[in-house]
C-alpha cells in the first residue's frame, strides 16, 4: 500500500513522541526515534520502528542540534520529520534546513513562524487584518512619550512587554504614570539580558482574564478551519496544568466571533498545517488576540476527544499535500473533556522538580480516559528534561461529569518514586469556584494560595500500607533464587510430583 | 502477628499486621485498618464506610505510598535510618540543595538573623527556579556557595546556628 509518506522522523522524546508515533502506525507509516544518552531504555525509543542515537542528554548536543536530526532522518530514509512541541518545534532554521534536505516539515511554514515569534510583528499584522487586540501601542515606541501617549489612551494600569518576550521576562504591571519610565527602562534593561533584543511595547492591563485558546489548522489549497477552544486559565508559574473544552465562559454566538478570528489569523499569516490562536478573555466577555503558537500543543487532546479527530494524523496528511479531510468541515463539540498534565514535582512543595526512577506505575483505565504518557515502570526522571511524564484525559457528556470523572481517574493513576501534583489538581477541581466555572488565570493564586493539606490524617493508613508492602517485600526475599536454581516457593508443578494425563482416572473408574 | 517499625517525618511509628485470609488487619497507634492486596504494590481499603485503592511500594528502605493521592515517603525503622544517614531531614541547621543543580540567587548573608521557613537560596534545574527554606529559625553561620556554582545534594550550601538545637 502507498503511503503518504516513506517514513516519518520524530525530533522529540517522551510522551509526544509516541503520540506522534501512535500517528504514524495509524497511517501505517513506519517511524524513526531519535534519543539522548538520557533516553537509551525510554518508552519513545521502543515505541518507534527504529531508532538513532543522536548524542549526550544536554538538549543543545542531542535534541536541539539539528545538523544531527536531518542527518539521522536521512540515514534511516525518512522523508518527513515531525517535530512535536517544544526542542526544535518552533525554530524556523529546521523546516529551511528540512526543505535544503528535500525533507517535508510537518508543521507551518518557516516565514509563518518567524512572523508569530515576534510578537510587534505579529501583532501589526494582526491589527492590519481587523483582528481585535489589546488596547496599546501597534509597534514598538520610540521615545517614552510614545509610551506615555499609549498609555493615556489605553488608560492605567497597563503593561510593559518585550517583543522577543516569554516566560515573563521583560514583563511589568504599571499602575501610575510616574511609575512609567522606570518601568520602561528596568523592562528594556531585562528583554535586552533575556533575548538580546531590548525592543519593548506597551499594552493595557487586563486583570482576571481567561486564557481561551483556538486550534486552527490550514491544508496547502487555501483551506482553513477553526477545531473550536479550549480553555487553560489554570495556570502556575505562568505553566498551564488543567485544560479543558468547552470554555464555560463562551456562548454559541461569541465561539463563533473568536474562531472566524482565529482563522483571520492563520490566514493573515499565510498558516498552513496545526496551530493554535491564544486570546485573553476578560470579564466584560471582550477577547483579545494574544499570539499564535505555530506547533502542535500539548493540550491538543481535549480537542480530539469532543470533536472525534485526530489533529497529528491531519498534520501529517495535510503535509502530504492532501486537502483537509471532509469530516473538519462539520464538526461539532460533543460532550466535555478535561486534560490534567502529569508533571514529576511537588504539588505540597511549590510545584519543586522530583527526579527519581518509577518504582510503580498504574493507569487508569475506563470509558473515556486516556492516557498520553512517555513513561512507564522502570523510567528514570532526570534532571535534564521537562519533567512532563504524562497527561490524562477524561471525556463525559457534561462539565460536572468530567470533573467528577477526572478526579477519579487521578486517583487511579498511581505513579510512585517520584512526587506529582496529583492532589493538588483534585483540590483545584473540586473548589466550588472551578465548579462554578470562575476559572481566570489567578485562580491558584486567589483560591489556593491558602490551601493546607493536611498530610496526618492519611498517616496511619499510608503506614498500615507500607507495614502491608514490608510483608510482600519479605515474601519476595524468600522466594529468592536458592542454590538449587530454583525458586524457594513451591510451585504446584513441584507440588503434584510425577503424574500423566489421565492415569489415574482410568484406575478410579 | 508480625511487627513493622517506621519513620515518618522523623518519627517512630509501629504497626502489627494479622492475616486473616486474604485480608490484612493492620493496627498503627488506635487505629485498625483492613487492607485486601489488589494486585502488584495496590490494597484496597475500606476508611470510614468509603473504599479506597492505596499504593505503597519499596524503593531500598522507603516506602512510597499514595493514598488518595496523597504521597507519602514511608521510612523502615532501622539504627541506621535512626541516626539520619542518606537523608538530610534531621541537619536542620544545613540548608542542602535539593537535587543537583546551578545555584541562581543566595538571599542570606552570614550574621544574618533568619526565620523558619525563610526563603534561603534559589536553585535552578529542570529548567525551573526552585526556592530552598529554612527547617529552624537562627543565624546564618557559613555561606559555602555563591551564585552561578554547581551543586550536588551532599554538601550544605548554608550553615547555621538555630535556636532550638537538641
Amino acid at each position: 500500500m502507498e503511503t503518504l509518506f516513506k517514513k516519518i522522523l520524530v525530533a522529540n522524546r517522551s510522551e509526544i513522541a509516541v503520540r506522534v508515533i501512535n500517528a504514524c502506525r495509524s497511517l501505517g507509516i513506519p517511524s524513526v526515534a531519535v534519543y539522548s544518552k538520557a533516553d537509551l531504555t525510554s518508552k519513545h525509543r521502543r515505541y518507534a520502528d527504529e531508532s538513532v542515537f543522536i548524542g549526550e542528554a544536554p538538549p543543545r548536543e542531542s535534541y536541539l542540534d539539528i545538523d544531527k536530526i536531518i542527518d539521522a532522518a536521512q540515514q534511516t530514509g525518512c522523508d518527513a520529520i515531525h517535530p512535536g512541541y517544544g526542542f526544535l518545534s518552533e525554530n524556523s532554521q529546521l523546516p529551511k534546513r528540512c526543505a535544503e534536505a528535500g525533507l517535508t516539515f510537518i508543521g507551518p511554514p518557516a516565514d509563518a513562524m518567524l512572523l508569530m515569534g515576534n510578537k510587534v510583528e505579529s501583532r501589526m499584522r494582526m491589527a492590519d487584518a481587523g483582528v481585535p487586540l489589546i488596547p496599546g501601542m501597534k509597534g514598538s515606541g520610540a521615545d517614552m512619550t510614545a509610551f506615555e501617549e499609549a498609555a493615556d489612551q489605553a488608560g492605567f494600569p497597563v503593561m510593559i512587554k518585550a517583543a522577543a518576550g516569554g516566560g515573563g521576562k521583560g514583563m511589568r504591571i504599571v499602575h501610575k504614570p510616574e511609575e512609567l519610565a522606570d518601568a520602561v527602562e528596568g523592562a528594556k534593561r531585562e528583554a535586552a539580558g533575556a533575548f538580546g533584543d531590548d525592543t519593548v511595547y506597551l499594552e493595557k492591563y487586563i486583570s482576571n482574564p481567561r486564557h481561551i485558546e483556538f486550534q486552527v489548522i490550514a491544508d496547502t489549497h487555501g483551506n482553513c478551519v477553526h477545531v473550536f477552544e479550549r480553555e487553560c486559565s489554570i495556570q502556575r508559574r505562568h505553566q498551564k496544568i488543567i485544560e479543558e473544552t468547552p470554555s464555560i465562559a463562551l456562548t454559541d454566538e461569541i465561539r463563533a466571533k473568536m474562531g472566524a478570528d482565529a482563522v483571520k489569523v492563520a490566514r493573515a499569516a499565510g498558516y498552513v498545517n496545526a496551530g493554535t490562536v491564544e486570546f485573553l478573555f476578560d470579564l466584560s466577555g471582550n477577547y483579545y488576540f494574544l499570539e499564535m503558537n505555530t506547533r502542535i500543543q500539548v493540550e491538543h487532546p481535549i480537542t480530539e476527544m469532543v470533536t472525534g479527530t485526530d489533529l497529528v494524523v491531519e498534520q501529517i496528511r495535510v503535509a502530504a499535500g492532501l486537502p483537509l479531510s471532509e469530516q473538519f468541515y462539520s464538526l461539532t463539540q460533543r460532550g466535555h473533556a478535561i486534560e490534567c498534565r502529569i508533571y514529576a514535582e511537588d504539588g505540597e512543595a511549590n510545584f519543586m522538580p522530583s527526579t527519581g526512577k518509577l518504582i510503580h506505575y498504574s493507569e487508569p483505565v475506563g470509558p473515556g480516559v486516556r492516557v498520553d504518557s512517555g513513561v512507564e515502570l522502570g523510567s528514570e526522571i532526570t534532571i535534564d528534561y521537562d519533567p512532563i511524564m504524562a497527561k490524562l484525559i477524561v471525556h463525559a457528556p457534561s462539565r460536572q461529569l468530567a470533573i467528577r470523572k477526572m478526579i477519579a481517574a487521578l486517583n487511579d493513576y498511581k505513579i510512585l518514586g517520584v512526587k506529582t501534583s496529583k492532589r493538588f489538581m483534585i483540590d483545584c477541581m473540586s473548589h466550588k469556584e472551578f465548579v462554578n466555572g470562575h476559572t481566570y488565570t489567578n485562580f491558584i493564586e486567589v483560591n489556593m494560595a491558602d490551601r493546607e493539606m493536611d498530610v496526618e490524617a492519611y498517616r496511619d493508613l499510608a503506614i498500615a500500607a507500607a507495614a502491608a508492602a514490608s510483608g510482600r517485600k519479605a515474601a519476595l526475599a524468600s522466594e529468592a533464587v536458592d542454590d538449587t536454581g530454583r525458586s524457594a516457593a513451591p510451585s504446584p508443578w513441584q507440588n503434584i510430583g510425577a503424574w500423566q494425563i489421565g492415569d489415574k482416572i482410568h484406575d478410579q473408574v | 502477628m508480625t511487627r513493622y517499625d517506621f519513620l515518618y517525618d522523623g518519627e517512630p511509628y509501629e504497626a502489627t499486621v494479622e492475616r486473616e485470609g486474604e485480608i490484612l488487619h493492620v493496627t498503627v497507634g488506635e487505629r485498625t485498618f483492613q487492607l485486601r492486596p489488589a494486585g502488584d504494590n495496590l490494597y484496597v481499603a475500606d476508611v470510614n464506610g468509603r473504599r479506597t485503592v492505596v499504593a505503597a511500594a519499596f524503593n531500598k528502605d522507603v516506602c512510597h505510598v499514595d493514598v488518595d493521592s496523597v504521597l507519602l515517603d514511608i521510612r523502615e525503622a532501622s539504627e541506621e535510618s535512626f541516626a539520619g544517614a542518606g537523608d538530610h531531614a534531621a541537619e536542620k541547621d544545613k540548608i542542602f540543595a535539593p537535587m543537583p543543580g546551578k545555584i541562581v540567587k543566595i538571599m542570606v548573608e552570614v550574621g544574618q538573623e533568619i526565620a523558619e521557613k525563610q526563603a534561603m537560596v534559589i536553585v535552578e534545574a529542570m529548567k525551573m527556579e526552585n526556592q530552598v527554606v529554612s527547617k529552624a529559625a537562627g543565624k546564618v553561620k557559613a555561606v559555602n556557595f555563591k551564585a552561578g556554582d554547581q551543586v550536588d545534594t551532599e554538601t550544605p550550601i548554608i550553615e547555621l546556628d538555630i535556636e532550638e538545637q537538641k
